[in-house]
């Protein structure tokens, strides 16, 4: 660390995060940089507190969500009740310190209590405000109901994740909203920069069932430019298919194309290893991607290469095909994650005690690394209303009124 | 074209990433008003040109490819030959006035050029330098090699995307090329400019592919550590709900999206059914009972789906309040009302093929919004005018480079 600057994190940007099941990734991009990241929680809890999967199996422990430990490291948790006047007159004082107030209310709600965005940038003109939400706040679906699968489904994400007439299957985390949430962080940082240089804040509109147009790759044109419809890759041989060995799968891209150069080794990788039947790859018409879709092509080629990958687990095969300069990857679970050698080496996963639960979690690290800023864990998530009196506090409240509004229900201490 | 401000407006990017992860990522920055400007070259064009679609199906040329056009819309592209040694000088002149540059090349390859961070620095100190390596730039892995898909599978996407009892499937696509990695190297360079409002100061951004997907995934690992359980694989369901699934409706390849998380939303979809008889069963009672006789549950809930349109049903499970959404190919989804009324798709006019179909990013501002201008860039359109204007080369000058070989 050459330590040119002495502030290495972003400790200068507040940030309040109002959200649930979906959106808390949006904060936590910012808290890993070490912006101030509080965690607005109703009174009832952040729902997220109640969804599994649970540490040691604990499911009435509302400290115990592994999803809620994640996305809410290095946040600050503050209860306080916005249906009480109040709660809503301390909140009001918070969003004249907050540089991005981030939230996944139902569109309107927040308009209903008066806290509408226009009522908070009267407050704070340079506020900006995202909103994370299924389907966005304005347009026909504003008020629909919706989940992960239903906003995969509607953006035509979902779709590609099957061949023929096959039902798609489901990527794992909801994906759709972490993509909501990582263009909700991204979306804010352009708006806070501007608001920044011009004083001038404004209202951050992401939906997820919009944030997965970004994942179709190349299907809305396939559609638009050849008026064809594209399902999923994976029966194609050796081009994106995923294949079983001894231990579980992996995936190749042996070629891609009719790109000679690249199947190559992958035929000189089968010839050195004496698989029974590697000459039938010399073949010319293995690089026409027509028969390697068809069903004599990729039988063929599963014939011949699982004799080969059955014998051997995922990590020698990955090993022996990155050696021999072959696309080859493993199918990773959670252990083969944690056991993987270049994490490892890179010191990823980061382990947190969470004294609360008499434990330790250990939790992904660092998603890049800068010259000049540090990424960080932090301190593990907040108990329900850890930092309220804090919080309050940092607002002028007195420790007495704390305990009026903590007596009253107003807040959680 | 437009009367509104940019947010990005003034920012200038040094465009040499290719291929998909990086130039979505600066085609973010240009939707929202930076200056991209994208080095390629005859000699090595971005790939993409030639990857499918195209316009009408014909391949020919390197002008036709919809899967290139939609990263890049916005953008102006100049042609450079960075074999040759004159060629460095221009991207100097370039980098010099440029907020940013970004690469995906394998590590080293700017090194050679002699365009590498520490070169990169004394030419622009206020320049921030984005890489973005698959695995990092050391351990024993960081040369491994690998696709969107190999990513996909390594990070742990594909294992439980899978129907039980079958190979495991995966999204289809490179996802992880798609959104894990822009979204965090575009997260990584705002921060980086945020904090050069203070500094003063440029920085590099590296960002790990396999890790940044990571970060986006992180349960299987939690709970393996925690509880030395391996997640198994999701079908279309959900731990926290049932019925959660994909129903068969009428038509080609037509599915209905329904999930069921709470006992008001069971009720609900029971109401939207007419009440049957064998959804009153014990068998259906609580969540438990649900997600232990699924199997049957789904087989129950399609049965009713399978001879009814997926849209009429959505709409009355939508009207109770049950979560319920088409399973829509790209050309529902490019057709659908909700995302015409919100601008989400556009159609720009381009020389060689016309007026084709993009999408802006997820993001709607209230004040500066996203406008969508150009059409994707020819390979070398703008070489001209961004060495006169831009850069500052006379018609003498240029001259003198094309007839050297650069700008090509």
């Amino acid at each position: 660390m050459e330590g040119v600057h002495k502030n290495r994190s972003l400790s200068d940007v507040k940030v309040l995060d109002f959200t649930g099941e979906l959106g808390p990734y949006a904060s936590k991009l910012y808290a890993g940089l070490g912006a101030e990241v509080i965690h607005l929680e109703p009174i009832t809890g952040d729902p997220l507190r109640r969804k599994g999967p649970f540490y040691r199996g604990k499911a009435d422990n509302m400290e115990a969500s592994l999803q809620f430990l994640y996305y809410n490291g290095n946040k600050k948790s503050l209860v306080l009740d916005l249906h009480r006047e109040e709660g809503r007159n301390i909140f009001l004082k918070l969003i004249s310190k907050i540089d991005i107030f981030m939230e996944s209310c139902v569109p309107g709600y927040l308009d209903t209590l008066g806290l509408s965005y226009d009522n908070l940038k009267e407050v704070n003109p340079r506020l900006v405000q995202t909103s994370i939400t299924p389907y966005g706040s304005v347009g026909p679906y504003k008020d629909y109901p919706g989940s992960d699968l239903t906003c995969s489904a509607m953006g035509g994400f979902l779709y590609l994740a099957g061949i023929e007439n096959e039902k798609p299957v489901r990527a794992c985390d909801d994906q759709s909203y972490r993509m909501a949430e990582s263009y909700a962080a991204v979306g804010s940082s352009i708006a806070f920069l501007y608001a920044k240089r011009t004083g001038k804040g404004q209202f951050v509109d992401v939906s997820a069932m919009e944030a997965v147009g970004m994942a179709l790759e190349n299907a809305a044109q396939y559609w638009d430019l050849e008026g064809s419809i594209r399902r999923g890759r994976g029966k194609e041989a050796g081009s994106a298919t995923v294949h079983p060995c001894k231990d579980g799968y992996i995936a190749i891209v042996a070629i891609m194309g009719k790109n000679k150069i690249m199947w190559d080794p992958f035929v000189k990788w089968m010839k050195s290893e004496n698989v029974e039947g590697w000459e039938v790859f010399e073949d010319p018409r293995w690089i026409e991607p027509s028969y390697r879709r068809s069903v004599e092509g990729y039988e063929t080629f599963c014939r011949i290469f699982h004799q080969f990958t059955m014998k051997h687990d995922k990590m020698t095969l990955y090993e022996r095909g990155q050696a021999n300069r072959i696309a080859l990857s493993p199918v990773s679970n959670g252990k083969d994650l944690l056991e993987n050698p270049q994490l490892k080496h890179r010191n990823f996963w980061q382990t947190i005690e969470h004294k609360n639960l008499d434990g330790e979690i250990t939790f992904p690290g660092a998603p890049y690394e800068f010259g000049e800023l540090d990424w960080r864990f932090g301190f593990p998530a907040p108990r329900f209303g850890e930092h309220t009196t804090q919080i309050l506090e940092a607002l002028d409240y007195r420790k007495e009124e704390i305990a009026v509004f903590s007596k009253e229900g107003i807040v959680h201490v | 074209m437009s009367n509104f401000e940019k947010a990005l407006e003034g920012l200038v990017v040094c465009d040499f990433s290719w291929v998909g992860a990086g130039p979505i990522t600066t085609n973010v920055l240009g939707q929202c008003g930076a200056e991209v400007i994208k080095i390629e070259s005859q000699k090595r064009p971005d790939i993409l040109r030639k990857g499918g679609p195209f316009k009408d199906g014909i391949a020919d040329g390197l002008e036709r490819s919809g899967y290139f056009a939609n990263r890049n819309p916005n953008k102006k592209c100049i042609a450079l030959n960075m074999r040759q040694p004159m060629a460095r000088e221009v991207a100097i002149r370039l980098i010099e006035k440029s907020d940013i540059i970004i690469n995906n090349f394998r590590v080293g390859q700017m090194e050679k050029w002699n365009l590498g961070w520490e070169d990169v620095k004394k030419i622009n100190p206020r320049i921030i330098y984005v890489t973005m390596s698959l695995q990092g730039t050391d351990g024993p892995h960081k040369s491994f090699m690998g696709f969107g898909v190999n990513l996909n599978a390594l990070c742990g996407l594909t294992a439980q995307a899978a129907m039980p009892g079958k190979s495991p499937f995966g999204t289809g696509t490179n996802y992880t090329d798609h959104v894990m990695v822009p979204t965090h190297t575009l997260f990584g360079i705002m921060a980086a400019l945020l904090q050069r409002e203070r500094t003063g100061l440029g920085q590099t951004v590296e960002i790990s592919q396999l890790e940044s997907a990571i970060a986006m995934k992180p349960i299987d690992s939690m709970v393996y550590a925690a509880n030395g359980e391996i997640m198994g694989p999701l079908g279309y369901g959900d731990p926290n709900a049932s019925p959660h699934g994909v129903y068969t409706t009428l038509g080609y390849r037509k599915w209905l999206a329904i999930a069921v998380f709470s006992e008001e939303e069971w009720a609900a979809l029971q109401k939207v059914m007419g009440y049957p008889d064998w959804a009153k069963d014990e068998k259906f009672a609580t969540f438990a009972a649900r997600k232990a006789n699924e199997v049957e549950l789904n087989e129950h809930v399609e049965a009713w789906t399978k001879h009814q349109y997926a849209s009429k049903l959505m709409k009355q499970l939508l009207k109770e309040g049950v979560k319920a959404g088409l399973v829509n190919d790209a050309r529902a989804a490019i057709e659908d009302e909700h995302l015409i009324e919100r601008e989400f798709w556009s159609y720009l006019d381009h020389p060689v093929v016309g007026m084709t179909l993009y999408n802006r990013a997820p993001i709607v501002f209230s004040e500066t919004p996203i406008v969508m201008e150009k059409a994707a860039p020819l390979l070398g359109e703008h070489t001209d005018e961004v060495l006169t204007d831009f850069l500052g080369y006379s018609e003498k000058e240029l001259e003198a480079l094309k007839a050297a070989d650069v700008l090509v």
